[in-house]
């Protein structure tokens, strides 16, 4: 999702350079502070496996391009701090000695993909992986978190595209920038994400955890949390009893209007929604099993579903990749 | 941006051609002798190679933000020209230049382009009429604008790639006061790519290799999975290696550089000039708006 | 490191006094359970050569390493230069910059030694850290790189060097800080024969300036032709063995106890016989 330079206007791209100097900042005190100096060599080898693996990228029409990234794999292995400096370092080599990558987009590149993506991969993992030991877990933990993880950096990428003809254009109309609107830009970077590249980079992370959990498992020894991260599956759980109010809303979210609801509003339906729209029949369309009338208990019912499958499909993965190791990282000595 | 230089005849003798194995769909984007020819170029005497590191990346930001403020399409194709221009006073030939950035950056904008140009996607004034997929004025317009400021800024940024060295980089970034942390993982970087990268490809090479004899999916797939566990394994080792030298020279976290390429008034003026361009480009931009 | 009057340890007066390093009972451990190096009484004086010989696996570069205060003791005493070397003593800036100015340590393998992005930086590095001015780095760069005849490779990145220049590279990197004292981990192993002949010349050198030079290997040949004394390290990770080079190489079933040399049956070119007798495989 690397966004070149000339997609973004100047409103946008501005913020995003300044934003990210502080946070360049911060992250280089944190990591001085808390993980000392040996973690150096390690960061290095965190941005050159980042580099790497970014290399593999695809272009996205209607987006930019499509690609794992890398940054929940060494969010998890060394903080997120440190993957804050990590994932930077490759975007910023990236774009300047190989000129893959926008000049001025380098504080958006680095914001959605070394700032969004580590937090949320970081802390999703630490919320399924707890403080267990099992590998296992660590290792599936590790999968959904990376997955959920670069969704959501596809997405924040998505919006800074899309919202670029609203905020510059000229009188006639005429896009300044990048000229897909938001409901082109963002499902465009979302399902790519979703439907393959989320799943490249979940294998490759729960792939490279697996590996170091069989051989040396002393990367994996992760700090006690300061506070405990109940409060983050209370959250969860919180989220998942909320999802039934969207049942109260009217009407049909932007941009999520199905065919018939597309004819109505605008006159015509797209000739593609009419062709794929009916391609695909959900297991549970519109969130609503066919055989609960409920709405409310039906959305309920979909949230869980949906939830527990992601986390199941990962289980079955990391089962997969470990099966063979010791179940107790703490067992396996490597001189 | 994937491809072989095409720069002069002299350097393609030296530079592998990556063989179509290499270009696989999810493309390995470069190869080990593409980032040692950019070493090569950089090293050229030519123009932009003899300025120092600090003010080169301060004009090419310039450049950039000059270029993400013109809208039209006039003032970006000089742009592009400026560019051209400084990479043939660089010793680049502009045919290959032109060739690196229309070939990716510019196809692919094209490309992107396209269905923006339609009714379909930027309504206004008709000017081509294709049914649904007619071209309308500001599509049109916005996505010439577009083509023309991506390649432009593809151009700029090409400049940089092929006249800045890493340590160029480096003494750029930490003569503008980046935190020490950040150049020490910068400095040490280069090698860890350099290696995973002959990895990788390595890796590769002999999976093609064992695909002429007949292992089965999942025994090739075991052994991809155990090639990257070792080496992911290995490189960990490695790293706690490579502190211990570091702190076996005293290093003590602080990243000290020797001052390098100090700044001559004369690049300062490069600069001067650089910001002018730029000046006068602005103004032009919103008088031909007008 | 700091005494109770408030002053710091002065290095180069307790240099002319004590011996470099004096390890008493010392273990280490790098994890509970798996222990490196057991029960090690050790000496070393100034200007001494020493080799520390014993098979793969014997503890040798864990020896090092805590000469070099890369790794500490688990249990026991380690002086050098008369200072107890400590986690806590090497935070100390002063002596930590006293210390690695003094020791010099040259890794088994030269790429985890050459981390700069070419050669000049990587000869630059330890001078640098230890705050020399700028000048002086460079002086003492070109110095180096003269007398190791890598003048050439200066500008080279090192991944594009071969095996016997990076070695040369690594070896200038950790001379530009002028140690007294250099360690060195099995260096002879990846080079072929006619840099081993040249790393044999560099090392009489050394011995003409007065140096200390602490080798580890497990080649005899190096052991025999630089050594003035010799320590042997069996699987258990002890000291079993300490001599002169002579008395130590004579004592046959010892070394082959700790795999160092082996018998097998093989023939002498023209002799016709076959017979045994230890020899090590170089």
């Amino acid at each position: 999702m690397h966004i070149p330079d000339g997609y973004l206007g100047p409103q946008t791209y501005a913020i995003l350079d300044v934003a990210i100097i502080p946070i360049w900042g911060i992250a280089a005190s944190k990591v001085k502070k808390s993980l000392k100096t040996r973690q150096v060599p390690l960061m290095a080898l965190g941005a050159a496996f980042s580099f790497v693996i970014m290399m593999f990228n695809v272009p996205v029409i209607g987006g930019s391009t499509g690609h794992a990234v890398g940054a929940t794999l060494i969010a998890v292995l060394l903080g997120p701090w440190a993957a804050v400096i990590s994932v930077s370092i490759a975007l910023v080599v990236q774009a300047l000695l190989f000129g893959d990558g926008g000049i001025t987009a380098i504080g958006a590149n680095c914001f959605n993909m070394a700032v969004v993506m580590p937090f949320v991969g970081y802390y999703t993992y630490r919320l399924i992986a707890g403080d267990g030991a099992r590998l296992a877990r660590k290792v599936a933990a590790s999968g959904v978190a990376s997955y959920l993880a670069i969704v959501a950096a596809s997405i924040v990428a998505g919006v800074e595209l899309g919202i670029q003809p609203l905020i510059a254009h000229t009188a006639s109309g005429q896009p300044l920038y990048a000229p897909y609107p938001l409901t082109v830009a963002v499902p465009a970077m979302a399902l790519e994400h979703l439907f393959f590249f989320g799943w490249v980079e979940a294998i490759v992370t729960m792939g490279v955890v697996a590996a170091l959990g069989r051989q040396d498992s002393a990367l994996l020894a992760m700090k006690p949390a300061a506070r405990p991260l109940r409060w983050l599956w209370a959250g969860l759980g919180g989220l998942v009893l909320l999802t039934p109010i969207g049942v109260l809303a009217p009407g049909t979210a932007w941009g999520e209007w199905s065919a018939g609801e597309m004819g109505s509003r605008v006159g015509f339906v797209p000739e593609g929604m009419s062709k794929v729209g009916g391609l695909w029949s959900a297991a549970i369309p519109d969130y609503a099993p066919a055989f609960i009338k409920n709405p409310l208990v039906g959305y309920l019912v979909a949230a869980v579903v949906g939830s527990a499958l992601i986390i199941a499909l990962a289980w079955g993965v990391a089962a997969f990749l470990t099966r063979g190791a010791a179940d107790d990282p703490a067992e396996l000595t490597a001189v | 941006m994937t491809g072989e230089h095409d720069i002069a005849p002299a350097r393609q003798a030296r530079i592998r051609r990556p063989s179509l194995a290499h270009r696989t769909a999810w493309g390995i984007g470069r190869n080990i002798a593409e980032v040692l020819a950019n070493e090569e170029l950089a090293a050229r005497q030519g123009f932009l190679q003899r300025i120092e590191p600090r003010v080169r990346l301060l004009a090419v930001l310039l450049f950039a933000v000059t270029a993400s403020l013109l809208h039209s399409p006039w003032s970006l194709a000089a742009m592009l020209a400026l560019a051209a221009t400084l990479a043939a006073a660089s010793q680049v030939r502009v045919r290959s230049f032109m060739r690196k950035v229309w070939g990716s950056a510019g196809i692919f904008v094209i490309l992107l382009a396209a269905p923006a140009a339609t009714r379909l996607v930027t309504p206004g004034r008709v000017l081509v009429s294709l049914g649904a997929l007619s071209l309308t004025v500001p599509g049109v317009l916005g996505a010439v604008t577009l083509v023309l400021r991506v390649v432009a800024a593809a151009g700029i940024a090409l400049l940089i790639v092929w006249t800045m060295r890493w340590n160029d980089l480096l003494s750029a970034l930490s003569q503008l006061r980046l935190p020490d942390v950040i150049v020490a993982t910068l400095a040490m970087a280069q090698k860890q790519i350099v290696s995973l990268m002959r990895t990788v490809e390595q890796i590769h090479l002999a999976r093609e290799s064992r695909t002429l004899s007949a292992g089965t999916t999942a025994e090739n797939r075991d052994w991809v999975i155990g090639r990257m566990a070792f080496v992911v394994h290995k490189s960990v080792r490695t790293a706690d290696e490579v502190y211990d030298a570091m702190l076996a020279r005293g290093f003590d976290g602080t990243m000290r550089l020797l001052p390098r390429d100090r700044g001559r008034a004369r690049d300062w003026f490069y600069l001067l000039a650089a910001l002018t361009f730029c000046a006068a480009m602005m103004a032009l931009d919103r008088g031909a708006l007008r | 490191m700091t005494q109770p009057n408030g002053g710091s340890v002065d290095l180069s007066r307790a240099h002319a006094h004590a011996a470099d390093f004096v390890l008493s009972g010392v273990c280490q451990q790098y994890r509970p359970g798996v222990p490196s190096l057991v029960d090690i009484d050790l000496t070393i004086g100034c200007g001494e050569h020493l080799v520390i010989a014993g098979a793969n696996g014997s503890g040798k570069s864990t020896l090092l390493k805590l000469l070099d205060g890369l790794v500490f003791p688990s249990a026991g005493t380690l002086t050098a230069f008369g200072a107890p070397l400590t986690e806590a003593a090497l935070e100390d800036p002063v002596f930590r910059r006293e210390f690695r100015s003094r020791v010099g340590f040259v890794f088994q393998e030269a790429d985890v030694q050459l981390f700069c992005s070419n050669a000049f930086d990587e000869l630059a590095f330890g001078p640098l850290q230890l705050g020399l001015p700028p000048d002086e780095v460079r002086e003492r760069v070109a110095e180096v790189a003269h007398s190791l005849r890598i003048e050439k490779l200066l500008d080279r990145a090192p991944y594009t060097l071969s095996g016997g220049e990076k070695k040369r590279v690594a070896i200038g990197s950790v001379l530009t800080m002028r140690p007294h004292v250099l360690l060195m981990d099995e260096p002879t192993n990846a080079l072929d024969p006619r840099s081993q002949v040249w790393f044999l010349e560099v090392l009489d050198e050394w011995k003409r300036n007065g140096d200390s030079v602490i080798i580890s290997t497990h080649d005899l040949t190096v052991a025999e032709e630089i050594a003035d004394r010799m320590i042997v390290l069996d699987e258990g990770h002890r000291v079993v063995a300490e001599g002169t080079p002579d008395e130590v190489l004579s004592q046959r079933e010892l070394l082959l106890k700790v795999n160092l040399i082996h018998e097998h049956a093989h023939r002498h070119a023209g002799s016709g016989r076959t017979h045994t007798h230890p020899h090590a495989h170089m």
